[in-house]
Formats: C-alpha cells, sequence, structure tokens
C-alpha cells in the first residue's frame, strides 16, 4: 500500500527522503484507511448498485482514518497533536500541542514527508471525485464526498495550524536564547573593560 | 589595553566561541524545554473533566520502531516523563502525545459512554447543563446518526438507499441548522457542543427505531416510539432551554421537537 502511493507520489516528481521509515507500522495505518475509502468508492461505484452500504462503509472508513491521523500518526510521526477544549469561563478553545524541538528534530524526515504528502493528496482527489459526481448530478454521491472532504480539511487545517504553532515557538526560543547569550556576552565584556 | 587586545584578537575566535556556545547552550536547554515551551503552547488548565482513566506517566508506545531507530522513542519517553511544574501533578496534556495508542482508544470509548449518560439518563449534573457536555465529542453522534439510518433502512422493503440518505441528510443538516437556530437568537452554546448534545439525544430513537424493526406491530410502535420520543425531548431540553433567554426558549426549543416528531413519523411509518 505504501509503495503505492509512493509511486503515485513520485509520477508526480516528488522525491521522498533517501532514509527509511522509523515507524512503518504508523505509516501503514495512515494510509491504510485512506486509501481503503478511495478504493471502496472507486470500486462500488463501478460495480455496485447499493448506495447505502457505499455510503456507511466509505463514511466509516474515512472516519477511522480521521481518528487514526488526529490521534496516532500526528502524534508519532510527526509530534504534532490539535483538539478544542472548553474552559471554565464555558468558552471553546483549541489547543495546539507539540513535543520539543530536540525530538522534534530528531523525527525521521520520510515519516513527515508521508505524512503531509497523503493528507493534502487524498483531500485532492476527494474534490475531484466531488466535481465528478457535480457533473452528473448524483446528490447522493456528493453527500459521501462531502463527509469524506470534511474530515479530510478539518485534519489538514488542524496540523497545518499545529505546524505553524511548532515553528513560531522554534523561532521565539531560538531568538530569545540569541537574545540572552548576547546581553551576556556585552555584559561580560563590560565587566572585564 | 584592553581595547588593543581585544581589537587584535581575530574576530572569528570570539564569535566563534560565541556560536559554539549558543549551540551548546540549545542542546543543553533542549533537556529543559519540556518545562519551558510547552507551558507557553498550552495554557496553564488542569482540564478537571478528563475522565479519571488517565494513563500514568507516560510507557512505551504500543507500536514498536525496528531496531535501526531506537533514539527517538526512550529519548521522547525521556523527555516528556519529567515532572512538570507548572502543569497540574499529572500533566495530561504532554502526556497525550507519548501514551499508547490503546490509551486512546480506551479514553475515547470511555469518554462517549460518559457523555451518553450525562445527557440522556438522569444525573445531578443535569442540573448545570453547561458543564455537564463540557468534554463533547462527535463520535457518539456519528453512530446513533449511521446507526438511524441503518435501521430504517433495514425496515424499509423498498426504495432503502433514498430512505438512508434522508435519514441521514435530515439528522445531520437538521442538527447543523438547529444549533445556528440558537445561536443566532442570541443564545450562547458552542457550535460542535450542540451538535454533540442533538447527536446524543438520538438514542432513544435509536432504541425505538430498534425495536420497531423487530416487531411489526403498528399500536405497539405507535407506544414505543411516543414513549422514546418523549424521553428524547425530555433529554434535550435543559440543554437547550438554559442556553437562551427566557423568552425564546420555545423558539428555541419547538424546531428540535419539530425535527425529532418527524424522525418519529419516519420511524413508524417504514413498513
Amino acid at each position: 500500500m505504501i509503495s503505492l502511493y509512493n509511486i503515485l507520489l513520485i509520477s508526480f516528481c516528488v522525491q521522498p527522503p533517501g532514509e527509511n521509515y522509523a515507524n512503518p507500522r504508523i505509516c501503514f495505518f495512515h494510509v491504510l484507511f485512506k486509501a481503503g475509502a478511495l478504493a471502496f468508492y472507486i470500486l462500488s461505484a463501478l460495480f455496485s448498485d447499493s448506495f447505502v452500504i457505499i455510503f456507511v462503509v466509505t463514511v466509516l472508513l474515512a472516519a477511522l482514518d480521521f481518528w487514526v491521523v488526529k490521534n496516532v500518526s500526528g502524534r508519532i510521526l510527526v509530534g504534532l497533536r490539535w483538539w478544542n477544549e472548553i474552559d471554565d469561563n464555558g468558552e471553546s478553545v483549541w489547543k495546539f500541542e507539540c513535543l520539543d524541538q530536540e525530538s522534534l528534530a530528531r523525527m525521521n524526515k520520510k515519516d513527515s514527508w508521508l505524512f503531509w504528502w497523503t493528507l493534502y493528496l487524498t483531500a485532492v482527489v476527494w474534490i475531484f471525485f466531488g466535481i465528478f459526481s457535480l457533473i452528473r448530478f448524483q446528490a447522493d454521491y456528493l453527500l459521501v464526498v462531502g463527509v469524506c472532504l470534511t474530515l479530510s480539511i478539518a485534519n489538514i487545517v488542524g496540523f497545518t495550524k499545529c505546524r505553524k504553532d511548532a515553528k513560531k515557538q522554534i523561532q521565539q526560543f531560538a531568538s530569545q536564547t540569541i537574545a540572552n547569550r548576547f546581553t551576556s556576552t556585552i555584559q561580560s565584556a563590560f565587566s572585564v573593560v | 589595553m584592553a581595547h588593543d587586545e581585544r581589537d587584535t584578537v581575530p574576530l572569528h575566535h570570539s564569535s566563534q566561541s560565541d556560536i559554539d556556545e549558543i549551540e551548546n547552550l540549545i542542546t543543553a536547554s533542549a533537556q529543559f524545554v519540556p518545562s519551558t515551551v510547552q507551558p507557553a503552547s498550552i495554557p496553564v488548565s488542569t482540564s478537571p473533566f478528563i475522565p479519571s482513566n488517565l494513563p500514568a506517566p507516560p510507557s512505551k508506545p504500543a507500536y514498536v520502531p525496528p531496531a535501526p531507530s531506537p533514539p527517538p522513542n526512550p529519548n521522547r519517553n525521556a523527555n516528556l516523563g519529567h515532572p512538570q511544574p507548572s502543569l497540574s501533578g499529572f500533566g495530561p496534556p504532554a502526556n497525550t502525545l507519548t501514551e499508547p495508542v490503546w490509551e486512546t482508544v480506551k479514553r475515547d470509548l470511555s469518554r462517549i459512554v460518559s457523555n451518553l449518560k450525562l445527557v440522556v439518563f438522569p444525573n445531578p449534573n443535569r442540573e448545570d447543563p453547561g458543564k455537564a457536555l463540557r468534554d463533547w465529542d462527535l463520535w457518539g453522534p456519528f453512530f446513533f446518526i449511521v446507526f438511524l439510518g441503518l435501521t430504517l433502512s433495514w425496515s424499509a422493503s423498498v426504495e432503502k438507499s433514498e430512505v438512508f440518505a434522508v435519514a441521514f441528510g435530515l439528522l445531520a443538516a437538521g442538527a447543523v441548522i438547529l444549533t445556528l437556530n440558537v445561536l443566532l437568537l442570541g443564545g450562547h452554546i458552542i457550535f460542535f457542543q450542540s451538535l454533540s448534545l442533538l447527536g446524543y439525544c438520538l438514542f432513544p430513537l435509536d432504541l425505538g427505531a430498534l425495536i420497531c424493526m423487530l416487531k411489526d406491530n403498528v399500536v405497539m410502535k405507535m407506544v414505543v416510539v411516543c414513549v422514546t420520543l418523549a424521553w428524547s425531548s425530555w433529554a434535550a431540553y435543559p440543554f437547550i432551554s438554559t442556553a437562551v433567554n427566557p423568552r425564546r426558549k420555545a423558539l428555541a426549543l419547538y424546531p428540535v421537537l419539530l425535527m425529532y416528531v418527524s424522525v418519529s413519523f419516519l420511524i413508524i411509518a417504514i413498513n
């Protein structure tokens, strides 16, 4: 499954980094439910008549994929996590969380490459299917595509915000460290003089 | 004299040592980062509503990576295993990044069960509806809507796909529109919390639909559906009514009841 996705991505002239996967099982599950939902949708739309089965199975696979990406592969492949909490005032707060800098730097590049590329690619493919069913005026298939697309986009938005948050923190931390270092250097310079 | 010393010493010597020191500082204080970086990203909230079966400080993740790359796992565990002085004693947000997969599954499942108990069954927390559904989730509503659609579709002898699509579309779109209705009436409710609530209140109707599917007696169907409809409405009432201005309670409640009544008609009419 992963090699199929690799072939697809390489055909778009996207090169994976040379090292090996650090968490092959997690990568496998990350790709499994996405590819399963897409494959089931395509094959059953061609061969099956029962819309109910198509809907339930596709949406179930998409929901499982959402859960796996949000809770498992996001944590383990790229060290990011996002969720929503309601604080004591009754306001809803979106929380974004990342691992510390050292662990982030140690993340396997190939893992995170696969993570981000499959995330975006799946959403693009669902958009294509949505356009197809729109052209054919199939409202019920559009419903399926709509649900799956919503789930993909929710994950994309959550993790992109998380990554921006993490980058901002790294910059803040680095600039703070350099500023501290700078002031202490100046202080030591003046104390010597 | 000190000036001359400083000028004649090649510039790169001091700057090189500075660069070295910065690097050392970054790598050294990365060890201490957990106590500085993470509180910055997570507002200090003790999250009292997370269920108590929270995992202890992180154990090894369920999926062990192959031998060639051991460093990331133990280090991740070691870094985040430090006691967090600025978070609450168990530091739940930090630990959820490295908890094993089974813990996440169990946590989510127990959240669904506890939300169901809070919303649908009588319990003291219903006095304070704002607190009751603090820990909303959408998995319960998703399963209940799909189950209702499947049950209705199974009971139908013709046009099964249309029945399912109609049931699912009606419930999903209905939940969104009802939430917007409450918000537009000036109510104080959070979008996802309301969706979650309306989904969980479908549980009695799910049971009703299941019973109607098993037994095909019209009178019994009507009785069962009336009972479950009353139960659903009773479950939804406190949450919706406390969210809006008392003078607009009826305006907010009426569409909710209407939706549940139409679903009940669908259950009775299917044969």
